[in-house]
């Protein structure tokens, strides 16, 4: 039971890593006319969780299953691959960021665990780069949560973050984005599959209007959201 | 004579092999046609420029394998009379299933070049295997190489590879950029988005081996349409750039281009920075080949102003 309610509390909106102030290109793609109704939006969101599954997911997989060896050095190696693998700067930014407030929040809540203390000693002396699901990874293994349900929290963040900002800027109502958010999650289950598959080495995504989208965000001057 | 036989050595065609690739799983049965590098099927290049005694950039090594070619360079850009040009040709018509090439390009200190290809790189229909390409592409300090094909048109049930290696010196800069068609969209009745799988890596490093970044894309219709927006949504051409360059001319190339959707034309565009301070990355994408040909031919022309001063020239009218 415990484990579950360690789940609840990281994947909730309200745990202060920052998720709340991005809206991953949203804000332009609801500007430029591109998602304009509950079908479109549940379209960005699909392509949304499926980059961030191919390339964050693996990430934070592999970061959780290095947890019990407590070998350090695989896994800056994991969290060095994600930032070569992440073309988009803004992205970039926001992983670093909240990285960081993942794992000073991670230790705040778990202050005996070695791992995660070391980790924001190599975050702080930026000896790595410190992504949001490489520390996701650490936190949910010394929390005792599961692999799998690390994946479901991981995906959940990223597509209630695009919902959440979905509610500011597309013509939407709670009823859609709750719509939305229950087709996406049936999704998941194959996604996890696949990306079980898969190592850092072999991270991928292809998605270039997202990445179209998010330069017009990092170039304009119109921006509620960080990104 | 522009290019000397006895300066180069002859080397077998290196193995590419995409086999231990996830994704290339399902298509790993050996050609019924001919098999997998059987000669004529496995093409390999090799080019080093360097400069001549005078200061000149000349192509000083070649080495191939059918059906690869080039011809000797060319100096025939008029705004940088000095830069040599070269098309890279294949005399077997379209890459069929189990062809492998690999086309290694190196440029010694402060050399300079600009390489293409003759007309689009056309994929043909497989059904046992896949067609492979390995890249390695090597600037030392101060070079520059231009690195700009004709597009890739895959058709129904293409199934592509590629690696390409940019091992690039910190003063160096390449201009490296790939167009991908969606297809043969005006055979039949169209031929879009019906190939099987495209998976293209490109990653950058440095000479000394430092890892600057991966860039891997897999598109695989049967698995994910491509159509779902945020993916290509409508548009059909795809074109990816990459610019590996110092951080003081990524700044500058970032300042000088725009992110636009252009929803009249139906083309858009989007740059960021690479990771690791790499240089900059630039994406369009369109409905036909011309126009999107048009924005990266623009966008290395202001790489080329930025770096070397000159703007790139009018493309011919017949490419």
């Amino acid at each position: 039971m415990e484990s579950v309610m360690r789940l609840l509390q990281m994947t909730d909106s309200t745990f202060p890593v920052g998720t709340f102030s991005f809206s991953n290109g949203l804000e332009t793609a609801a500007y430029e006319k591109i998602v304009y109704d509950k079908e479109t939006l549940r379209e960005f969101a699909k392509s949304q969780a499926r980059q961030a599954a191919f390339t964050d997911g693996v990430a934070a997989i592999a970061a959780y299953n290095q947890y019990k060896t407590g070998d350090i050095e695989k896994i800056i190696e994991i969290d060095e691959e994600l930032i070569r693998s992440k073309m988009n700067d803004e992205a970039r930014q926001m992983l670093q960021r909240m990285g960081k407030k993942m794992a000073e929040l991670g230790l705040r809540l778990f202050p005996e665990d070695e791992l995660i203390s070391k980790w924001l000693e190599k975050i702080r002396g930026e000896e790595t780069p410190g992504t949001y699901p490489v520390a996701q990874g650490i936190v949910f293994a010394a929390a005792g949560v599961g692999r799998k349900e690390l994946f479901c929290s991981h995906q959940y963040g990223v597509v209630n973050m695009v919902l959440g900002a979905a509610l500011r800027t597309v013509k939407v109502s709670h009823y859609d984005t709750q719509e939305i958010l229950l087709e996406l999650g049936e999704e998941t289950e194959c996604l996890y599959e696949e990306v079980l598959k898969l190592t850092p080495e072999n991270m991928h995504a292809f998605f270039p209007q997202l990445d179209i989208l998010a330069s017009l965000h990092e170039k304009g001057a119109m921006r509620m959201f960080m990104n | 004579m522009a290019f000397d036989y006895q300066l180069g050595t002859r080397t077998p065609a290196p193995e590419v092999d995409f086999s231990r690739n996830p994704e290339m799983a399902p298509y790993l049965a050996p050609p019924r046609a001919m098999y997998v590098g059987a000669p004529g099927k496995h093409g390999y290049l090799r080019m080093g420029f360097e400069l001549d005694k005078s200061g000149k950039t000349i192509m000083r090594d070649l080495d191939r394998r059918a059906p690869l070619i080039v011809q000797q360079e060319l100096y025939f850009d008029e705004e940088m009379p000095e830069l040599p040009c070269v098309y890279i040709l294949s005399s077997g018509g379209p890459n069929v299933d189990g062809d492998r090439y690999q086309q290694d390009i190196s440029l010694k200190e402060n050399a300079m070049a600009w390489v293409s290809t003759g007309a689009a790189t056309k994929l043909a229909v497989m059904r046992d295997n896949y067609s492979g390409l390995i890249q390695n592409i090597t600037l030392d300090k101060g070079a520059y190489l231009e690195f700009m094909p004709e597009p890739v048109i895959p058709c129904r049930h293409t199934r592509f590879a590629a690696d390409s290696r940019l091992i690039v010196d910190e003063t160096a800069t390449l201009f490296y950029s790939e167009i991908y068609m969606a297809g043969r969209k005006y055979y039949n009745e169209g031929e879009l988005y019906e190939y099987d799988i495209l998976s293209v890596t490109s990653h950058g490093e440095r000479p000394d081996g430092k890892k600057l970044f991966r860039e891997k894309f897999i598109i695989s219709p049967p698995l994910q349409n491509p159509r779902q927006l945020g993916i290509m949504g409508e548009y059909d051409v795809f074109a990816n750039v990459i610019v590996m360059t110092p951080p003081e001319m990524a700044e500058k190339i970032y300042e000088a281009t725009d992110a636009f959707i252009d929803k009249e034309k139906k083309l858009a565009g989007g740059i960021t920075h690479l990771p690791n301070n790499a240089g900059i990355l630039y994406k369009v994408v369109g409905m036909e080949p011309g126009p999107v040909k048009q924005k990266v031919r623009e966008f290395c022309s202001t790489v080329r102003k930025i770096v070397k001063g000159h703007p790139v020239p009018e493309e011919f009218p017949w490419r």
